[in-house]
């Protein structure tokens, strides 16, 4: 049993071991794959992976399975760092900037194009899986593309979704989240007038709060920039997008402006609001609660339900879901064992037991992993299959670049609404305040 | 000599003998029980946290928030037995009080130097060490950390022993030249005319006259140093050489689920032993100072 | 000392022989006794500071050196609303929790200076909020704060002062008072504690002379112990001001700057637009731009302790 959340595995003695572990499935694929793979790594290389910190323990479990496989199939030891989400982007820039640190970084959104020049180029690896597995959505594409050339690899999505109470959007009127924008105003209504209001983070939540006000400026056809990177946010869409909020929010729960990623978690599990926009984390939560046979948790489990977003003016979706790409640092000493590692990663012997490991918590960037059981084990999950299709990606229409990564990081779309919405500001003034930041990073 | 009496810091409290019973508490035990209700009940609740049942937190109708009837030691449990919490706080421990030691005799030497020597331009150096906060570290650790790499202190405990004394000379420096400057220059004079030497004059004289500001000093150095977040978190990357407050938020929060109890724990669990040490320096700190200089 | 019998000649200037000479010459061991701070300072300050200077004239962006743009980032944030803000949120903060730490930190000193019960033990129960690590009580403040679960909301509305919770954090102004005032719960035991032990210096004997002239408690406080307390209080108060006006974690974890920027201090945006937006040259700008109002800080407390050096040693009482 390892609880511990580093595995640094001793490659050479695993040759040795690997007779005792034959009955692991894994391994003996692990060891086939190693011999027809086009990848062969260093010999004598080591791989330090820094990775963001898990959301789900199983998810991290097979990872670490898979880890250990590769370990034991290339004789290359893997020491894996676990950071926390936000603390990832600090660490790939310090490493960028100096060129030591890790040679692998698993963070997520554009990190990789914050510093296009220092990854490694990964496009043999994206080819040949996409051989394998189909296309890669287009968004995976968008993702891990820099100028034609592939520079990290999307490893997964973090479908961010409606959360909601199925009994209070009843009580409330409705029997399912309506999927247009007028619709959803009255259930969020609704909901408030029975006492039972939902809520969005308006701080400066990074994963929740980008993704749902990313949601609504695009599903009124706003848009921060144009296909050429051109500012474009002064709209008419803009203005109503904003109205629409400022709306929506004046039927939320109390405090949700100051609410991080953390808050509206707690809050749903508490049943102190009956909607909201989070992973499937919260759905994960209440099931281990009602493991150890707490029946509130069990109530809310058995209550909750998750939807997509409601599909605005533009008639399409315009979700935002979270991407994990990896990428290489162009630094390694071990580019080879670094495209091993990524192809190994992906190969659907080892990416299928994850990503059911990963109880739809992350979702998959090919086509061929549709077929994953995760999506038939529960009905409740089965829409973040389609998480990697729906999503939009940073900067929309522009480039995915690190003026989008910028932009993002500035809280340049929160902030506008969230501004709008606490009644700071009016509408124009906020745009006028986002027009100019957006002017200064698209110069 | 003047007629610095020594003074009994029992006998300090001015001309709190005229006071009544009654005016006493008021305007004593009132305000204070009122400020260390405040300042302690964050505390409080870090403490009820710890150990309380974790669905009990987000039900505050039937379980009263103040208090728990069903404490239990889970949380505490997961940190000491099921994470490297006891590892994290000896790196914590071994850094903080190495790179204390470190920054107090480099300002022990560069304060003495300052007051005493009065080499020229003692003044302007004076100054000088204060533009060591100009720039904060939130945004030097990039350019530090090239420098970091080049020296080959990257992922080691050094990075942080040699770096924390940066944002620790100013303050104990500047401290310590006060204390230095409430020795009575005569003690000094008479020793160098019996030729006792510079070093002599500080091993023997000066520091132990200045005790109670090397302590005032060292608790805050060793504070800082334990509550350092930045230079632990860019230039440590391995998790058995962390320090408590970067390695627990990482180990106890799950992307956006906390696990508030072992948290706090955490936090509580690393600062009693502080709490104890200084209980005993405090005390030896706030009043040696009133019997620093006798004859 | 007790050898009073040998003579004075060892430390004359024109003693035996030149290293005689060096030894006493106070150039020469000056040098030698900063050396270990200067070290220090020059090899992990400077030049990461000169470091930071230059990018602030740069287009540097992570991973990638930039090029010269002289004044650019300047001109920008100078123009940016968002900066401005930061800028009055940052004199703001640093302002008030200055202040507000100094007034309960010297109350609270001259309360702790009675003859008390426990004395020990309260004194070092005082600086336990500076000694928890400020991520951690910042994540505790989090709950105390939190718009559904504040523990304060609770017990106000079942005494019935309010039916609805208090948006601490949601709310500009709620949330910059929030911010301050956890920054002043963490600040005041140090100032406290430092200055109950300034407090301890002043002698009785002063009090009772002023007693016998007739001295109200003010007078007392006004002309006998605020003097003596002067030079502590303004490296204490000097030092106080710089952290805060530099604090990081506290907002960091907080609010994050949050709600829209209305918290949002220079040196949080500095980190979030060089090291999470990948701006470094524009990041760099905003934290330079703090040196001015820092320097003005140091300036007013350097000249403050010039006009009044430091206690005077015990040669004037």
């Amino acid at each position: 049993m390892h609880t511990d959340r580093r595995g640094f595995l001793k490659g050479s003695a695993a040759f040795g071991a690997g007779a005792l572990l034959a009955g692991s499935g894994l391994t003996d694929f692990a060891r086939a794959w190693a011999q027809a793979s086009p990848f062969k790594p260093e010999k004598g290389a080591k791989l330090t992976v820094l990775r963001w910190k898990r959301f789900v323990q199983s998810e991290e479990d097979a990872f670490m399975k898979l880890v250990e496989a590769f370990t034991k199939a290339t004789g290359v030891a893997v020491n894996v760092i676990n950071e926390g989400l936000d603390d990832v982007q600090p660490k790939a820039s310090v490493a960028a900037n100096t060129n030591q640190g890790p040679d692998i970084f698993w963070g997520l959104y554009s990190l990789p194009h914050l510093f296009p020049a220092k990854c490694m180029d990964v496009t043999d690896v994206a080819t040949h899986l996409s051989k394998k597995y189909g296309e890669w959505f287009d968004s995976a594409k968008t993702y891990g593309m820099s100028k034609g050339k592939w520079i990290a690899i999307p490893i997964a999505y973090n479908a961010n979704v409606i959360n909601y109470r199925q009994s209070m959007i009843e009580a409330a009127g409705f029997k399912s989240i309506p999927q247009d924008l007028k619709g959803f105003m009255e259930l969020m209504k609704g909901l408030k007038a029975k006492g039972t209001p939902g809520g969005f983070a308006l701080g400066r939540a990074s994963g929740d709060g980008n993704a749902w006000v990313h949601w609504a400026l695009w599903a009124h056809g706003a848009n921060l920039v144009d296909k050429n990177d051109k500012v474009i946010i002064n709209s008419p869409e803009t203005v109503k997008a904003l109205e629409y909020v400022k709306e929506l929010s004046s039927h939320f729960a109390p405090g949700t402006a100051s609410w991080n990623d953390a808050f509206n978690n707690k809050a749903f599990l508490a049943s102190e609001i009956s909607l909201t926009n989070n992973g499937v984390s919260i759905y994960a939560a209440a099931k281990a609660g009602a493991a150890k046979g707490d029946a509130k948790m069990k109530e809310i489990m058995d209550d909750m339900n998750h939807s997509n977003w409601p599909v605005g003016t533009v008639g399409k979706p315009t979700e935002f879901h979270i991407c994990y790409p990896m990428l290489g640092m162009k630094y390694t000493k071990f580019p080879n064992a670094v495209k091993a590692f990524l192809d190994f990663t992906m190969t659907a012997e080892n990416y299928n037991p994850w990503l059911e490991g990963a109880v739809a918590y992350l979702s998959h960037p090919l086509p061929a992993f549709d077929a994953n059981n995760v999506w038939k084990s529960d009905a409740k999950l089965t829409l973040c299959k389609d998480a990697g299709r729906r999503t939009l990606t940073a900067g929309h229409l522009g480039s995915v670049g690190e003026k989008a990564a910028s932009a993002l990081a500035d809280f340049l779309i929160l902030d506008m609404f969230a501004s709008v919405a606490t009644g700071r500001s009016t509408p124009q003034e906020a745009i006028a305040v986002a027009e100019r930041q957006a002017k200064r990073i698209y110069r | 000599m003047s007629d610095a009496k020594p003074v009994q810091a029992d006998d300090s409290e001015g001309m709190s003998y005229l006071d009544t019973v009654k005016t006493r508490v008021v305007t004593v035990y009132i305000p204070l029980l009122l400020i260390l209700f405040v300042l302690l009940f964050p505390f409080y609740w870090m403490v009820i946290t710890a150990i309380k049942p974790k669905e009990h937190l987000l039900d505050l109708d039937t379980h009263n928030p103040l208090y728990t009837l069903a404490p239990t030691f889970e949380h505490i449990k997961a940190l000491l037995f099921e994470s490297e919490y006891p590892r994290w706080l000896w790196n914590t421990m071994f850094i903080s009080v190495t790179a204390t030691i470190l920054a107090l005799i480099a300002s022990v030497f560069a304060a003495y130097a300052i007051v005493r020597i009065r080499f020229r331009g003692a003044q302007i150096t004076g100054g000088l060490i204060f533009l060591a906060y100009l720039v904060p570290p939130s945004i030097l650790f990039i350019p530090l950390s090239t420098v970091i790499f080049n020296y080959g202190l990257f992922d080691t405990p050094f990075a942080l022993i040699l770096t924390y004394p940066t944002i620790l000379i100013p303050f104990s420096t500047w401290l310590l030249m006060g204390y230095f400057k409430t020795i009575p220059y005569e003690l000094e004079e008479c020793a160098l005319i019996d030729g006792a030497s510079r070093w002599q004059i500080l091993t023997k004289i000066i520091l132990p006259l200045a005790v109670p500001g090397l302590i005032s000093a060292g608790i805050f150095c060793l504070t800082l140093c334990w509550n350092e977040f930045i230079y632990a978190l860019t230039f440590i990357n391995s998790q058995e050489k962390k320090t408590v407050p970067v390695a627990i938020v990482t180990a106890f929060t799950d992307g956006d689920q906390y696990k508030w109890g072992s948290l706090m724990a955490g936090a509580l669990v690393g600062s009693l032993p502080l709490v104890v040490l200084y209980s005993f320096f405090v005390e030896y700190y706030v009043s040696a100072m009133t019997g620093a200089v006798k004859e | 000392m007790s050898d009073a019998a040998i003579t004075p000649s060892g430390h004359d200037r024109a003693g035996p022989s030149f290293w005689e000479g060096l030894k006493t010459n106070r150039n020469f061991l000056g040098f030698w006794f900063m050396l270990p701070a200067a070290a220090f300072l020059v090899l992990f300050l400077v030049y990461p500071l000169g470091l930071g200077v230059w990018l602030s004239f740069t287009d540097s962006k992570i991973g990638n050196p930039g090029d010269f743009i002289g004044l650019e980032n300047y001109e920008w944030i100078i123009g940016d609303a968002k900066f401005q803000l930061a800028v009055f949120n940052t004199l703001f903060y640093t302002f008030v929790a200055s202040v507000v730490k100094f007034a309960v930190g010297l109350y609270l000193a001259i309360l702790l200076n009675n003859h008390l019960p426990f004395k020990a033990m309260i004194r070092a129960v005082v600086l336990i909020p500076f000694i928890v690590p400020t991520v951690l009580s910042a994540i505790a403040f989090w709950w105390i704060f939190d718009p559904q679960f504040s523990v304060i909301s609770w017990a106000l509305r079942k005494w019935g002062w309010i039916s609805g919770n208090i948006d601490f954090l949601g709310d500009p102004w709620n949330a910059r008072i929030s911010v301050i005032f956890a920054n002043v719960w963490r600040g005041v035991p140090f100032i406290a504690i430092t200055l109950l032990a300034g407090l301890q210096t002043v002698s009785p004997s002063l009090y009772e002379a002023a007693t016998l002239d007739g001295a109200s408690k003010w007078q007392m406080f006004r002309y006998v112990t605020y003097p003596i307390l002067t030079p502590i209080i303004a490296v204490v108060m000097t030092f106080s001001v710089l952290f805060t006006f530099t604090d990081f974690q506290l907002i960091k974890v907080l609010t994050n700057g949050g709600p829209a920027g209305t918290t949002e201090l220079m040196a949080t945006m500095s980190y979030n637009t060089a090291i999470l937006g990948g701006r470094i040259g524009e990041g760099a700008a905003i934290s330079t731009a703090m040196i001015p109002f820092l320097l003005g800080a140091i300036m007013i407390s350097w000249f403050g302790l010039q006009k009044r050096k430091w206690q005077q040693g015990s040669d004037n009482d």
